[in-house]
């Protein structure tokens, strides 16, 4: 119980302290005034105008909420190491594996409430151009959440091996990106010819597939996110956890 | 320390086998594997987007507004083909492009098929891709085509089979046949406007008045495209007219 409270009230930290970054503000204008410029690919869209509408405006927040993600899991335990922040927090009886829980709570915490904050101004103005809630919308943010916890845990992994936030951010970035391609390149790998196809399929594994929570794009097929979805983000996120606290626990604070 | 130092990376890379074991079992591709992907025009940085940021649908939205402001774009017309209109004496057009949609648009098949190429499931762009090919421009085949690829890749995708039954009345010649074929496609939210007005029209030649009158209310009250809300207004307006003739 008391170590639940510890890795509350870090979470709680790390959430009030993301929430108060200019950066966060910046995000939140920079999401409003997209979501709002998808109303004009929506009239040109005409009788899809609803369709349009739903798919910028998931996009955008799901973007938009990736950005912050990032930018916040990048920096924050390195920024905690250079302000010398993080001796303090460790002097006191604080197991390393809270500490890191509760960041990564933390993160999570706030990547909700963007997707959430963001999902109200885009319905919002869904209702203002008198269309519904769209039928897939809630799997849509779930799966958003989710590809949002799987890549904010392994940026923290990331985070502490890398040299700068920047860095953080590319790599993950790009983990970001082939694990949307995952689908196609296993299609690929598999035209491979000779030994190289299962070394490719092999290296394949290391890339999570957030194609599976990607209930956004596949609205017209089944959007509706599988079990085996949240058992996959689950197992993702505690591999990059205890990546992480080994990395963490080889450092001397 | 040394059991630390041990477990912990054993552990992970477990707990990462496990999510992609999990992934791997739980997947289903929904869309055409990349192979099947043909850009057709400047576009291959937009494609590589759409599957790296997985946003295959808002990608095929944007094919989709293209397709119709390709569509919707007067041709220009080719040497000596240019006539004096009747309608407007002593200017010489190449056609008038009206609700009717006539023209030659060569691209029109390799855009409508690179949507479903990104999104089969975008039944409201294959139907009015492969309506506006058969009905409007003649090109009955391509618009089989086109249906056929939907429904290789969306199999359970009813109206791409609905409306190929039409193509094939309507290459057959018989036009109440294709009336007939598309009326359970007119109620359904995916249908667009293009077909309602095939519909409407349809049914208005072979006499059923009070047909037509139901499809073009329907266009006047859900279209917000207005050159078909105007048509259906003037459409219903006639109707009327001659149902009040004794």
């Amino acid at each position: 119980m008391r170590l639940l409270r510890l890795t509350w009230a870090v979470a709680a930290n790390a959430f009030s302290e993301s929430v108060r970054h200019r950066f966060f503000t910046l995000f939140f204008v920079f999401a409003f005034a997209s979501v709002y410029a998808s109303v004009l690919a929506g009239v040109m869209a005409v009788d899809q105008e609803a369709r349009v509408l739903a798919d910028f405006g998931l996009a955008l927040i799901e973007l938009t909420a990736l950005a912050y993600a990032l930018f916040n899991a990048a920096s924050v335990l390195l920024k905690e190491a250079e302000t010398k922040t993080i001796y303090l927090v460790f002097s006191r009886p604080v197991p390393r594996w809270a500490y890191l829980a509760g960041k990564l709570w933390g993160a999570l915490l706030t990547a909700g409430l963007m997707l959430a904050v963001m999902a109200a101004m885009h319905l919002a103005l869904l209702a203002l151009r008198g269309f519904g809630v769209p039928a897939f919308y809630g799997w849509a943010l779930a799966g958003a959440f989710l590809k949002l916890a799987v890549i904010t845990a392994i940026a923290f992994f990331v985070s502490l091996f890398s040299t700068s936030p920047v860095s953080t951010i590319v790599i993950s970035g790009i983990l970001w990106t082939a694990g949307h391609f995952a689908s196609e390149a296993r299609f690929m790998a598999e035209r491979v010819p000779g030994v190289a196809a299962p070394a490719l399929k092999g290296l394949l594994w290391l890339i999570p597939n957030l194609q599976i929570f990607n209930a956004r794009d596949a609205a017209g097929a089944a959007s509706a996110l599988p079990p085996a979805a949240f058992a996959a983000a689950g197992a993702w996120m505690l591999a990059a956890c205890l990546g992480s606290l080994w990395l963490l626990s080889r450092k001397e604070f | 320390m040394t059991r630390a130092r041990f477990f912990l990376p054993a552990a992970a890379l477990l707990a990462w086998g496990a999510g992609g074991f999990a992934a791997s079992r739980a997947y289903r591709p929904h869309f055409p594997p990349p192979s099947e992907i043909q850009v057709p025009v400047k576009g291959a940085a937009g494609d590589m987007f759409s599957l790296a940021l997985g946003t295959r649908r808002l990608f095929a939205d944007l094919w989709f507004i293209r397709l119709m402001q390709y569509y919707g774009t007067r041709e220009k017309p080719l040497a000596g083909e240019e006539r004096e209109c009747a309608e407007h004496p002593g200017e010489r057009h190449h056609d008038h492009h009206g609700l009717n949609g006539e023209g030659l648009y060569p691209e029109f098949f390799s855009r409508a098929r690179h949507i479903l190429e990104l999104d089969p499931h975008f039944a409201s762009a294959g139907l009015y891709a492969a309506g506006s090919l058969a009905f409007n421009m003649d090109r009955p085949a391509e618009a089989e085509a086109l249906l056929n690829f939907g429904i290789k890749y969306a199999p359970r995708e009813w109206k791409y089979a609905t409306l190929l039954a039409a193509v094939g009345y309507s290459k057959a010649q018989d036009p109440a046949a294709v009336a007939r074929t598309i009326t359970p496609l007119i109620t359904d939210k995916d249908c667009p406007v293009m077909l309602k007005q095939l519909a409407a029209f349809l049914n208005k030649k072979a006499g059923d008045l009070a047909a037509a009158a139901v499809i073009y209310a329907d266009i006047a009250a859900t279209s917000r495209d207005a050159a078909y809300v105007d048509n259906a207004r003037r459409e219903l307006e006639k109707l009327s007219k001659k149902a009040r003739r004794p």
